[in-house]
């Protein structure tokens, strides 16, 4: 069977500059797979090109998902065919309530009932914090660091994809939210889905069980190390540099 | 000369022949004012105001930068033409039909709202309205307000000069259909009252001739709906709307255009804001037809509050000219001019909102945004800003440009198709400015936005 995402010698230019050369990475069903690296690193550019972001060119190699090269679909189809990510700065949309686009997303994207959208919207947002009374907010618009976080992570309750990417979950969120996003992000694991997690920190694996995970360190655009999740203790602990240094990777 | 052709035609066409020859233009115009003044047995100052229209249109300048020979406009033109409506039940099928899909009806039912339908003679008034009326509500067609009320006397015309342009003159002399709203000192109407033109029965130009004269204190919501009810096809609409705004009076006008595209329209409007009084007067117009040039002139007295919201769909050829001058007279004075528009295909809007401040301790602030949708869609923005005095607040913020890349993939990238993600950025855009119109309206408009972006990629 096709892993659900693989990505083979990939290079990704945005505007004139190549940011990811020869990328590989494969994600299985399932499977729990976290991103790390210093700025600049291009851990943004790899969920920006999976997804599909017009500016993210990928001029070698391919990115495939269940066995489709997606190199040149529309981020629209490559949603609705199960790749959904959660942005690291999320877009204010002006004018545009949640609750109206989110019944639009249902009825879109999952086929579903006007009314048995709104029921479930409601039924989750509440489980992410969001009362009745803030879906009539405008999508992001004078959001807190945590609610937008949350917000991206209510999307993707309700959107349940096959392949989940989170871009850096964790920054610009209070304690609280964390927890939260942790334990969402716990909860659609356990459904079956594949999650690609770019973060700094461990912290955002406080409620997973972290035998599951695999850790991979980017440099330069490319990964130099893959392991499990003493890694991620490793480069809290002694930070990047030194854990290139002593690999002799990317030196 | 007027009947009915074959058993099932409810309608009959006539056409004018154009002649280009002035002599000809003034007869044709005195035959329209003889008509005009027999058929409403007009009082004896109206015809004569009708006919300083006339020496004015022979005068006056002409500076439409679209209709380039005025004489072209006063003959052009066929007609059809229904027979008389005396109740909603009469109205065309397809009339019914797109009051229905408007939500018209609907809002009737469940809130009792007024709703009354104009032709050119008379008013078709449902209960509620008759209701208010004895407690002083006067919704009256002109033609019948201007032979039984001698206030109109002081209204009419007292905000525009027949010399000002040819447009304004031909109207004077002209005009026909149009309302009468009267609101008595105090009277607060809490429901809005819907009004539609239908015009109907009339070899004239398309010129009805609006006065709001609401008293102190007083409150109302008028909704005027331009929309499809047109059933002549004049190339030329010229209706003209003066509105006196009394002391402390809270008033709302919210006008939805949807003119079909072949049709010029200029909507004249102009106000006359009493001390500490408010005015709220809301354009959307989805349908400008082919060219739209409108520029309201608002007087604003002490205390007083003005906005001016305007939101304008551009599309296919259609060129829209956005005027909007306020006086701020009075010290405190307040003015808003806000405008959104949404201009696609090859279009042109062009927005020139000009605010004076003439008395101490007034603000004014004009703000023009615009999305566009293609590359030969045009927008031009002229703000003015005049200040005749130290302690004036006046500024203006313009924001012109297409649709940012980063919100539309945001969209796309949780399913929806380009069209689909635009619809809705589209729509949110123009949102924050349809605050004061009532949500069956806001979502029929938003339907009509829908389809346009639709059409329009």
């Amino acid at each position: 069977m096709d892993p659900r995402l693989r990505v083979v010698d990939v290079n990704v230019r945005v505007e004139d500059k190549e940011i990811l050369k020869n990328f590989n990475i494969e994600i299985g069903k399932g499977e729990f797979h976290i991103v790390m690296g210093p700025n600049g690193s291009g851990k943004s550019t790899l969920a920006l090109a999976i997804m599909g972001h017009p500016k993210y060119q990928v001029t070698r190699g391919n990115i495939e998902f269940e066995g489709r090269v997606i190199n040149s679909i529309p981020p629209d189809e490559r949603a609705r065919m199960g790749i959904f990510m959660a942005f690291q700065h999320p877009e204010e949309i002006e004018g545009v309530k949640i609750m109206d686009y989110l019944t639009i997303l249902l009825e879109k994207v999952r086929g579903m009932e006007k009314s048995e959208a709104k029921k479930l919207i409601l039924k989750r947002a509440k489980e992410v914090w969001f009362t009745e009374d803030m879906l009539s907010r405008y999508i992001n618009v004078g959001f807190s660091g945590g609610e937008r976080k949350r917000f991206e992570i209510l999307q993707a309750l309700l959107l349940e994809p096959k392949l989940l990417i989170l871009d850096e979950p964790d920054s610009g969120v209070d304690v609280d939210s964390l927890s939260l996003i942790s334990l969402k992000m716990r909860e659609l694991h356990n459904k079956g889905i594949s999650i690609l997690l770019i973060t700094h920190y461990g912290r955002i694996l406080q409620h997973i069980d972290k035998r599951i995970v695999n850790v991979h360190i980017m440099k330069d655009g490319t990964i130099v190390l893959s392991g499990k999740e003493d890694l991620v203790e490793r480069i809290e602990r002694e930070g990047f540099k030194k854990v290139f240094e002593e690999c002799g990777c990317g030196g | 000369m007027r009947g009915l052709r074959g058993k099932d035609s409810r309608r009959y066409l006539r056409s004018v022949v154009a002649v280009g020859e002035i002599q000809d233009i003034k007869s044709i115009i005195e035959e329209e004012i003889e008509t005009l003044r027999r058929r409403n047995r007009e009082p004896e100052w109206m015809t004569k105001l009708r006919y300083k229209g006339l020496r004015a249109f022979l005068e006056a300048p002409h500076n439409d930068p679209i209709l380039k020979d005025p004489l072209d406009f006063v003959v052009k033109g066929s007609e059809e033409v229904y027979p008389e409506i005396k109740s909603l039940e009469d109205l065309p099928p397809e009339m019914r039909a797109l009051l229905e899909r408007l939500g018209i009806a609907e809002v009737e039912r469940k809130y009792v709202a007024g709703l009354a339908v104009q032709s050119d003679t008379s008013i078709v008034l449902n209960e509620f309205l008759q209701a208010w009326r004895r407690r002083g509500l006067i919704v009256e067609s002109m033609e019948d307000a201007v032979r039984k009320y001698p206030l109109i006397k002081d209204l009419f015309m007292q905000l525009f000069n027949p010399y000002e342009s040819k447009l304004a003159a031909y109207h004077t002399a002209v005009w026909n259909g149009g309302i009468f709203l009267h609101v008595k000192s105090g009277l607060k109407v809490p429901m809005p009252l819907h009004l539609f033109f239908l015009i109907q029965n009339s070899a004239m130009a398309q010129a009805p001739h609006i006065i709001i004269n609401a008293e102190a204190n007083s409150e109302i919501h008028l909704i005027e709906g331009c929309t499809a009810p047109i059933l002549l096809r004049h190339s030329l609409h010229l209706d003209m709307t003066e509105a006196y705004i009394g002391e402390g009076a809270k008033i709302k006008l919210s006008v939805l255009q949807n003119w079909p595209e072949y049709v010029h329209t200029r909507p004249m409007t102009r106000a006359r804001i009493g001390k500490n009084a408010e005015f709220i007067n809301t354009t959307v117009g989805l349908g400008t037809g082919k060219s739209n040039i409108a520029n309201p002139k608002y007087w604003v007295d002490e205390g007083a509050y003005v906005e001016l919201n305007g939101i304008i769909l551009g599309q296919r050829d259609f060129y829209v000219d956005l005027g909007g001058e306020m006086y701020l007279e009075g010290r405190g004075a307040r003015g808003i001019n806000a405008s959104k528009s949404v201009i696609m295909d090859k279009s042109t809007v062009i927005t020139r909102g000009i605010i004076r401040a003439n008395a101490p301790g007034t603000k004014g602030h004009i703000s023009c945004d615009a999305l566009i949708l293609n590359d030969s869609a045009k927008m031009e923005t002229y703000p003015g800003l005049i200040s005749q005095v130290d302690d004036a607040e006046l500024s203006h913020e313009a924001a012109i440009g297409k649709i940012r890349e980063e919100e539309l993939f945001y969209l796309m990238s949780r399913g929806l198709k380009e069209e689909e993600a635009t619809q809705l950025i589209v729509k949110g855009f123009v949102e924050p400015l349809l605050k004061d119109i009532p949500l069956e309206f806001v979502v029929e408009i938003k339907k009509i936005i829908e389809m346009a972006v639709s059409g329009g990629m």
